[in-house]
């Protein structure tokens, strides 16, 4: 029995018909497995193998695919979104550490983080358009609501970098801070949030040049960012700090709420109900489950090692073609 | 089963945030965060692996000795400090320091070249679906891999020059797996660490091979009287067998340390002709006075003695002009 039909028919038969979009998958980066989750029974119901250290994963454009960048060898697993089975594997995507769809879903985007490199490919087919060679450990990527730009955050160097999509053109590569990781466009389109994880902070940037407008403290190790879903907070783990803080951004931003989350919290997603959110402990293999209404830690549920990216298998209704994407783990619809 | 996880990852996270986390923020060295974290996961499997050397095997050595005590057992104090100085992570840190760069910049080169390693999964796709065969047969390359690197290590001059430390020790116990030049170790590393990743072992998986392949091998250097019966002797690396690849040398077996050179599976040296087994106690050594004279010496001055073997193995002109003064 391969890989492909196991899947199927542990879901099939552990999660249960009705109960597919009641799943979540988390990567295990250090066992070269994914888990699937029960949302409602808090509960790991089955763990599969999956490529070699997969780091995170994304919804493809048109909402039917879940795709898995397995980073040592160098491709894209891809798993039915309905079924959580898989349906094929996109290979000699290099290296694919952080990837994302640009708004319009014509462009992929991957960053190379051990190899150097951010890779462009037109979604269409995954056909490499430009492979640009940039030093300091690409990490997190970002697109403008244009889909003209992509901002690349590069961890060694403390820069953020922005490409032209249609040339791969560098448009410019500025200091941010100490080892930027987490980015994401505000749904204004005219401010970018860059978490600092050799900081205690984040900084807003200007996308038209890469100036540093503000900061704001949020904890040691600020690392990743998820939406709340209502176009204007959002979620903030801090790596070092072992917190989870929680951002508006509707004028200046600010921190309104925060929750302990233990052992190096990293990626996030929020269940359909907007109620929890779930948050990946990379150091104490566990996804860590917190009430969003009171911003407390309510449950924890083992996984495997090193889990790193989590993703809602929703139902159907909340995934349409065409509809904006995201960036893996990172950042949400773009209102 | 769990729980267990549970105690083990929470003490590793308590010592991670408490002593290096810290450090690593402190001085803008957070892109070593997650080696970070794997590093006190190295170290806290070295602890283990020295109590089960301590508590579980030396039980076995004084419960069922080969070798009775004697004057040479002050011999084996330098052993433990090789195996303290590799468990706990000094040497292994430093080597990967030195060679974490050039592994990552052969690495990036292959890539840049549009070559991708002939991954052991896309060949056998069944590999990946069970995680117990897949660590076996990873295990077994590796140990493969090990073999033939260990035949170099005898071939070679200037690489006999190092390893020949490992053999001098005149009382072989379980101490004696780690006493290796810190150059030997760093070559037998880097050129490990280059296969697994040709191979396609994960990270994760690298860990534990390295751990119960040094587990048995530690065990297979220990000094007891014991037998794996005929087939366990063919099965797996057993101390009579290894102790056959230290034995002293003499005029009728001049060259008995060319045979039993598998480090965990014997099977390598049946399939190669290099396997010989037979039940006579044999004392272990090299029948070189300047080897032999290693005993007896401290960890530096070890190191110090054998890179300058090193050295005139290398650079024979060096080693005439050395033995002229």
């Amino acid at each position: 029995m391969n890989r492909l039909s196991f899947a199927a028919l542990a879901l099939s038969l552990v999660v249960g018909g009705t109960a597919r979009a009641d799943s979540v998958i988390i990567l295990n980066s250090e066992e070269a497995s994914y888990s699937i989750l029960s949302r409602s029974t808090r509960t790991e119901v089955a763990r599969l193998p999956v490529g070699r250290e997969p780091h995170h994963l994304i919804l493809s454009p048109d909402g039917k695919e879940v795709l898995i960048g397995s980073t040592a060898t160098n491709e894209l697993l891809s798993l039915d979104v309905k079924t959580g089975e898989r349906k094929r594997v996109i290979k000699d995507i290099l290296d694919p550490y952080h990837l994302g769809f640009s708004p319009d879903g014509k462009w992929f985007v991957t960053a190379a983080y051990r190899l150097d490199h951010v890779d462009i490919y037109h979604a269409d087919g995954f056909k490499l358009a430009g492979r640009i060679f940039i030093d300091g450990l690409p990490s997190h990527i970002a697109f403008d609501a244009e889909s003209k730009t992509v901002f690349v955050t590069l961890q060694q160097s403390g820069r953020l970098a922005a490409f032209d999509l249609a040339t791969q053109a560098l448009k410019w590569n500025v200091p941010v801070g100490n080892a930027p990781a987490g980015v994401v466009m505000l749904p204004d389109n005219k401010r970018l949030l860059v978490a600092l994880t050799g900081e205690d902070n984040i900084v807003v940037v200007d996308p038209k040049d890469g100036a540093v407008k503000s900061s704001l403290q949020t904890g040691k190790g600020a690392h990743n960012f998820f939406p709340k879903g209502d176009g204007r907070h959002y979620f903030l783990s801090n790596r070092v700090e072992g917190t989870v803080s929680l951002i508006d951004t509707k004028d200046e931003p600010k921190v309104v709420g925060s929750v302990r989350i233990p052992g190096g919290p990293d990626c996030m997603d929020i269940t359909p109900d907007g109620r929890e959110l779930w948050v990946t402990q990379r150091f104490l293999r566990r996804v860590a489950i917190v009430d969003i209404d009171i911003m407390k830690l309510v449950g924890s549920i083992p996984v495997g090692k090193s889990p790193h990216g989590v993703f809602m298998m929703k139902s159907t209704a909340n995934v349409t073609a065409g509809a904006p994407v995201r960036a893996a783990s990172t950042a949400g619809e773009i209102k | 089963m769990r729980d267990l996880i549970d105690l083990w990852v929470g003490a590793q996270a308590w010592l991670f945030e408490t002593l290096v986390s810290p450090i690593l923020f402190k001085y803008g060295l957070m892109a070593w965060y997650e080696p970070g974290y794997s590093a006190v996961e190295f170290v806290m499997l070295g602890v283990v692996q020295i109590a089960v050397i301590a508590i579980g095997m030396r039980f076995f050595e004084r419960r069922w000795p080969l070798e009775k005590a004697g004057e040479d057992d002050k011999l084996i104090m330098v052993d433990r400090v090789y195996t303290m100085l590799n468990k706990l992570g000094v040497i292994p840190l430093a080597i990967f320091i030195l060679t974490y760069p050039l592994v990552q910049e052969i690495e990036l080169t292959v890539r840049t070249w549009g070559y991708m390693p002939p991954r052991l999964e896309r060949l056998l796709p069944w590999i990946g679906d069970n995680a117990l065969v897949s660590f076996l047969v990873y295990f077994v390359l590796y140990d493969f891999a090990a073999y033939w690197l260990h035949r170099g290590q005898h071939a070679f001059g200037w690489w006999w020059a190092l390893h020949s430390l490992h053999h001098s020790q005149r009382r072989m116990t379980v101490w004696t797996d780690d006493r290796n030049h810190v150059i030997d170790d760093l070559i037998i590393t880097l050129a490990l660490v280059l296969f697994s990743q040709f191979v396609g072992v994960q990270p994760g998986e690298y860990v534990v091979i390295l751990m119960v392949g040094r587990l048995i091998e530690s065990w297979s250097h220990a000094n007891v009287d014991m037998s794996f019966g005929w087939l366990g002797e063919r099965l797996l690396v057993s101390p009579r067998f290894h102790r056959l690849h230290h034995a002293l040398s003499t005029p009728t077996e001049r060259h008995i340390q060319d045979h039993n050179f598998a480090p965990v599976f014997p099977i390598w040296d049946i399939l190669f002709g290099t396997a010989i087994y037979d039940e006579k106690i044999r004392p272990t050594g090299v029948d070189d006075a300047t080897v032999d004279a290693d005993n007896g010496r401290g960890w530096i001055a070890q190191q110090a003695t054998v890179f300058g073997r090193f050295v005139r193995a290398l650079l024979p002109r060096f080693s005439r002009r050395a033995s002229a003064q």
